[in-house]
């Protein structure tokens, strides 16, 4: 599904913020990406989803060289992953309902194709009742599972989640992650970005990335709570 | 479906740039429109200037020993009203004449005194070539005292002005235009930073960039659409209320002088297209800056 080859990051000039990064996600997995705040997490999903380009080494998305991709070939590809931001990325002015219909707007259907959809995703992340209210106005566990629900409302191959834990208390968390393992049941594949030991030990066996100072520690390693907690 | 338009556009309707942008492109859509107006009235002040004195001429009959007033005005007017191309001849009365002088030299008894030549005001027939040096021959031969003005003096003198006044109107609307295009230019694409978080998200999510440029191009066409409108509203206002004024009985001296402004219908025309332009201008703004803001996203 996403494979990456000796890939290398930089910003600008500045210093590589990845470095010799190889690994594969595989079709329906759960991955797990952790390591300490600065090891280069949102960078390494940034290149995932397409927001940055590597500077040097091979990223394959879904049997495709995206270096060698023309730029208007992405949009499609993009469309196959859903990507819950860090800071949500809601859209303030747009009501919950808009912002999680947003994906689905962007694939040219029209309201009738997507609103039932739509409401009744909502509904399952416990949001039905706020389906008219603005992003200023809902609390961040309820951020949070509108950027979810949008994340998932047009049906992506793959869900990256960056730190999807870390603006909601324990217990909103707890659920957030049982709504994952529920998505990953549905067939579709996770990369979940955090450094939140609970939640790790939490999940079910799994695949582990473990990032450290722009380096890939571990890969594609099953998951080993005992391990991981040592 | 709850009554909730999920279709709604991606931008905020009322930010607080899109209200700097309304406000920007008003002001200017209203001193484009004045400027246009008064060009479109010099216009059609030239062309009302030189058809008027080209579709008419003047017969002076001076007093002559060599022949009595009234035979001169009659051997001038059947010669006149005879030669061919004349629609009409009519002498001034005397009262007449002295109206033409009030102007210059005000009322009262001096006018009175003065020598006043007789005038025949000669009407041509509107789309034909009149031989006016030879009916200027024939008269000096046959009518002592008579003496043909085909106002071609005057004609070319007003012609030369307000074709200057027309010049000058027309580059202070060149001026007026470019920084109209600036402004808005520079007014759009501030407007577009403070959306920047609205691309690059929209973006992210898959839109293809003619997707994301069409929803910008929408949002900021209606917004210098409706400044412009609303510039065109305030000067049509303007213009409508310096006619008005003019036109009043109370108006100053010499104002029933000054030209009409914008009074045919047709100029209210030219005027609808300063909105239609800022709108335009605002809409290919927004398209080619959101368009290199997305050529720099991978």
């Amino acid at each position: 599904m996403v494979r990456f080859e000796n890939v290398g990051m930089r910003y600008g000039l500045g210093p590589e913020v990845l470095r010799d990064i190889s690994f594969s996600l595989e079709p329906g997995a759960f991955h797990l990406l952790t390591g300490p705040s600065g090891a280069g997490k949102t960078s390494l999903l940034k290149l995932i989803y397409l927001a940055e380009r590597p500077s040097r080494g091979m990223i394959s998305m879904f049997g495709r060289d995206t270096g060698t991709m023309p730029r208007e070939e992405l949009p499609p590809l993009r469309r196959r992953i859903g990507v819950v931001f860090q800071d949500f990325r809601l859209l303030d002015h747009l009501t919950v309902l808009e912002n999680v219909a947003l994906p689905r707007r962007v694939m040219g259907q029209t309201e009738a194709q997507y609103h039932a959809d739509v409401e009744e995703l909502l509904a399952w992340v416990g949001l039905g009742n706020r389906l008219n209210a603005k992003p200023p106005t809902l609390s961040g566990g309820e951020k949070q599972r509108v950027a979810i629900a949008r994340a998932v409302v047009a049906k992506p191959e793959l869900l990256l989640a960056d730190e999807p834990t870390g603006n909601v208390d324990p217990d909103i968390g707890g659920r957030i992650m049982r709504l994952f393992i529920e998505l990953n049941r549905l067939g579709t594949s996770m990369l979940i970005a955090t450094h939140d030991q609970r939640i790790i030990e939490r999940l079910p066996a799994t695949r582990v990335l473990k990032l450290s100072e722009g380096r890939l520690a571990t890969t594609n390693e099953p998951l080993q709570p005992e391990a991981m907690r040592a | 479906m709850n009554g909730i338009n999920t279709a709604s556009g991606l931008m905020p309707p009322d930010s607080a740039s899109g209200t700097t942008l309304h406000t920007i492109v008003a002001v200017m859509s209203f001193l484009a429109c004045l400027t246009l107006g008064a060009v479109l009235t010099l216009s059609r002040l030239a062309s009302e200037w030189t058809e008027g004195l080209s579709g008419s001429v003047t017969v002076q009959l001076l007093p002559s020993p060599q022949i009595g007033g009234d035979d001169q005005l009659s051997d001038a007017l059947r010669i006149t009203r005879a030669w061919p191309g004349i629609f009409a001849a009519r002498a001034l009365s005397r009262d007449e004449a002295m109206g033409l002088l009030e102007p210059w030299l005000g009322e009262g008894n001096v006018l009175a005194d003065l020598p006043v030549p007789q005038l025949i005001e000669v009407t041509l027939t509107p789309g034909r070539q009149v031989n006016l040096q030879g009916l200027s021959k024939s008269l000096n031969e046959n009518v002592p005292g008579a003496h043909l003005d085909d106002h071609q003096r005057w004609n070319r003198e007003l012609a030369s002005f307000a074709a200057s006044s027309e010049a000058v109107g027309w580059a202070v609307l060149l001026l007026i235009t470019l920084a109209t295009l600036a402004i808005v230019i520079f007014a759009t694409q501030a407007g577009l930073q403070a959306h920047r978080e609205i691309v690059e998200v929209v973006h992210m999510i898959g839109a293809r960039d003619v997707f994301i440029a069409g929803e910008f191009q929408r949002h900021f066409m209606w917004l210098g659409l409706r400044g412009g409108l609303m510039g065109l509203g305030l000067a049509t206002a303007t213009l409508i209320a310096i006619s008005l004024m003019w036109n009043s009985r109370d108006a100053p001296v010499g104002a029933q002088y000054l030209p009409q402004f914008v009074s045919a219908p047709q100029h209210y025309i030219w005027l609808l297209l300063v909105p239609a332009i800022t709108g335009l201008i605002a809409m290919f703004t927004a398209r080619m800056t959101v368009l290199r803001v997305l050529g720099r996203m991978p």
